[in-house]
């Protein structure tokens, strides 16, 4: 063997000579040339390639350094860019791609900051925005119990003529483990203070179309209950959840299951055990007003009980249709309703004890124009809200009234219409009512009007990311059993959102 | 008698069973269908999500995307953040484990292929980017090939017995597309270029050298100025090429610009028609090598 190899070597080692004289001196000057040539081609080769091989590197770790930004379409390649290194896109062959390609980093939750402001006036010197919300009901427990904490000083609704910062909300969600995603949502107020909105956890793999979700979250009660103020389609919300609900609607601590069986039309069921401190519909008082006033002690939670469905017939690529029918049952409502002879200075004060009932029935339809930046979109969705009290009397400084049961009726609806008139732009108009029905009944029959108001906007969405708004409403809102407030109130509300994309729901 | 009725009933349900397709899949767009249809054939019962006549990227959640992701054994997607406001979401609505990235039931075509302009910058004043790549791979070829053989691989896995034709159905797309090319090469080898609204076609452009001479907005997603669309119209005076926009893009801008230019201004979807199949998407991109090729 190496015998072999020692002969060949030798053999090369003699011919090769021979070859070399065989050439004459030009030809060696071409080689030799050739030669050069060959040399400096593979250098630059290798020099590209190393260029390309830095160029990918540092693409990795671009968006910090974000070296070169495209400035805009006319300084781009003038020919669509060969093949890109593939950086974060290399298919990988292991798993042959499951998963979503996405620029969200690594394990960081996905993050959005959305800030909403606006400028507020109305023609009584900036009370309208609270009035709204305080429209006359038999029953108004209103923020009596809750006078001084967080829930009355976030109020969506306490507005000033002039400018007004409404919130900031800060939005984290991501996907806990195989098991679970969660989220959670996080106001700021103008004066610096932080809200809770929402942290909720979620389960993914339960079977069967079986979801469970469980912390504080929106109720899926309705339509427009589990949307934030920056998904409203108006500034403000409408009449009927506002005063039957609260400025921050069902809004609770608790669990919710909801069930999606597999039948040919989109159908969702839903029950929902919640903690019941709600600042309107199933409110508790203080435990010295509970003493004072003879209503007991607050039950142990859960005390708000919640069940919904809704179905959505499949009408092609341009239409959808949603209707839902909703109910709610809060056990325990105390509320304590003052009043004053005439001609006396002393206040009397009714404890009410009892429980909390809400109807809703809901339908939104849209549909789905194909043009530029929605125009010719078009939507409409409707509401309505019917909340009876059951309580009776549990102390009175008149005593025949005691043990007395009285049934308070609080109905309302909106209904709301946005057409995408131009390419980002999307007007609209609403009229809201509350107290159609607005009554006692029982061993007290009284019965009181209604409050309504129009509203038209005018929605600007420069991109996906920004949103400017105007807005004008004319309101006649019942303030007391005899009273009526007329009021035009006018806004104008920018909306921004930073950092992941949002999600276009329906 | 109720007892024959139950059986008789049993019986039926059991058929209906054997006969319905093995799989039930979702795709998000019509090319995407298109390539379901192909590679999957009678093996797959098929919803599309979204028409061609819709903006992939604007698109909204609707209950019936939903219910149909609730009993889908495979959701195929364009993937790369195109459907980012409305897929995710309304997978999460679905309340279906299988079909969540991640698992077997999730299948992103844009995770199989080489993405262009990828790695720019996080900056949205840059418009609505995404730094992962242009997420546009459907109007490539080639790279519908690659997709194809990807997708058979992955019905392979949710449907064993039906494997091999899979695998089969995906390398006849493979030779439909091979056959073609040539042509296509040929009828564009001299294209003057194009002027897209949105980069949107670029890996149709890329994959034949066709140049691109500009966008119509300036930055993606946003509209353009008219000061920018004289300067877009200053620059290419005097030269030659089409305007090419999709249906959910005004005319506005293209149909001027055109007009300033001398050029064809034509409208045309990315995707191809709702009911289409590997034919129909091959005869999808003739209308596009039509649109884009000199006119003699």
């Amino acid at each position: 063997m190496q015998k072999t190899a020692l002969a060949a070597a030798m053999t090369a080692a003699f011919l090769a000579p021979a070859t070399s004289v065989a050439a004459t001196d030009p030809e060696i000057a071409e080689l030799k040339a050739m030669l050069r040539t060959m040399k400096q081609d593979y250098e630059q080769r290798i020099q590209a390639l190393e260029r390309r091989l830095a160029k990918a590197e540092r693409a990795t770790s671009a968006a910090q350094e974000s070296a070169q930004p495209m400035n805009d379409a006319a300084s781009k390649p003038m020919t669509a860019p060969s093949v890109s290194p593939p950086v974060a896109s290399t298919p990988s062959p292991t798993t042959g791609g499951f998963g979503a390609l996405t620029s969200g980093s690594a394990f960081n939750p996905q993050i959005s900051v959305i800030l909403d402001g606006n400028y507020y006036h109305d023609g009584i010197d900036g009370a309208g925005a609270a009035l709204v919300g305080q429209a006359f009901q038999p029953s108004g427990g209103h923020a009596h119990a809750h006078e001084g904490e967080m829930d009355a000083e976030h109020s969506h609704g306490a507005m000033q003529n002039g400018f007004n910062f409404s919130e900031a909300e800060i939005a984290f969600s991501a996907t806990v483990d195989p098991y679970f995603d969660a989220a959670a949502y996080l106001a700021v107020t103008n004066a610096g203070d932080v809200y809770l909105e929402e942290a909720w956890m979620q389960t993914r793999n339960l079977p069967q179309g079986l979801r469970v979700k469980a912390g504080k979250f929106l109720s899926d009660f309705g339509y427009i209950n589990r949307q934030h103020p920056h998904q409203w389609d108006f500034v403000d919300q409408n009449l009927p959840y506002l005063n039957l609900l609260g400025d921050h609607g069902l809004q609770d601590t608790g669990i919710q299951l909801t069930w999606l069986p597999a039948l040919p039309v989109y159908t969702l069921f839903g029950v929902e055990a919640l903690q019941g401190d709600q600042e309107l519909f199933g409110t508790t008082l203080d435990e010295v007003e509970q003493i004072e006033l003879d209503l007991g002690d607050t039950y142990d939670g859960p005390r708000l009980w919640t069940a919904f469905a809704k179905v959505a017939p499949d009408l092609g690529q341009n239409h959808a249709l949603q209707v839902g029918v909703s109910y709610a049952h809060n056990n325990q409502h105390q509320e304590v309703q003052t009043h004053a002879h005439e001609g006396e200075d002393e206040v009397h004060e009714n404890g009410f004890a009892g429980d909390a009932s809400l109807w809703g029935v809901d339908l939104v339809y849209r549909y789905y124009g194909a043009g530029p930046q929605g125009q010719g979109d078009f939507k409409f969705q409707t509401e309505y809200l019917r909340s009876i009290k059951d309580l009776d009397v549990r102390s009175s400084p008149h005593g025949e009234l005691i043990g007395s049961n009285q049934t308070f009726t609080t109905d309302g609806l909106y209904a709301q219409a946005i057409y995408g008139v131009a390419p980002k732009w999307a007007l609209g108009l609403r009229y809201d009512v509350l107290g159609l029905t607005n009554e006692v009944s029982g061993d007290r029959d009284e019965s009181y009007g209604s409050s309504d108001r129009w509203t038209v906007d005018l929605t600007w969405s420069l991109s996906e990311f920004s949103q400017l708004r105007a807005q004008y409403a004319r309101n006649d809102i019942l303030v007391a059993e005899n009273e009526r407030e007329h009021f035009d109130a006018f806004y104008l509300q920018f909306i921004v959102s930073l950092g992941s994309h949002g999600a276009h729901s329906f | 008698m109720l007892k024959r009725l139950l059986l008789t009933f049993i019986g039926l349900v059991c058929l209906g069973n054997a006969w319905a397709a093995p799989l039930e899949v979702v795709a998000t767009s019509s090319s995407m269908g298109a390539l379901v249809r192909a590679v999957a054939g009678e093996r797959a019962t098929l919803s599309v999500l979204a028409g061609p006549d819709r903006d992939l990227h604007q698109l909204q959640v609707k209950p019936s995307m939903i219910r149909a992701l609730r009993t889908a054994d495979l959701v195929v997607a364009i993937g790369a953040e195109l459907e980012i406001g409305w897929l995710p979401p309304a997978i999460a609505s679905a309340a279906n484990p299988a079909i969540q990235p991640g698992r077997e039931g999730y299948f992103e075509a844009a995770a199989q292929v080489p993405l262009l302009d990828a790695g720019g910058a996080a900056d949205r004043a840059l418009g609505d980017v995404h730094p992962i790549g242009n997420p546009h791979v459907d109007l490539d070829p080639v790279r519908m090939v690659t997709i194809a053989r990807a997708l058979a691989e992955r019905l392979a896995r949710l449907d064993a017995s039906g494997a091999e034709s899979y695998r089969r159905a995906a390398e006849t797309f493979a030779s439909a597309v091979e056959q073609r090319l040539p042509q296509w090469q040929a009828r564009l080898k001299n294209a003057p270029g194009v002027v897209l609204y949105h980069r949107d076609a670029i890996y149709l452009l890329d994959r034949f050298g066709v140049p691109l001479l500009g966008t119509i907005e300036a930055v993606p997603g946003v509209p353009p100025s008219g000061r920018y669309l004289s300067e877009l119209a200053a620059k290419l005076k005097g030269t030659a090429g089409v305007i090419i926009f999709a249906p959910y893009q005004a005319s506005k801008a293209p149909t001027k610009l055109a007009r300033d230019l001398g050029w064809r201004a034509e409208r045309l979807s990315l995707e191809p028609p709702l009911k289409a199949d590997g034919n129909g998407y091959l005869a999808h991109l003739d209308l596009w090598v039509d649109a884009i090729a000199p006119r003699p």
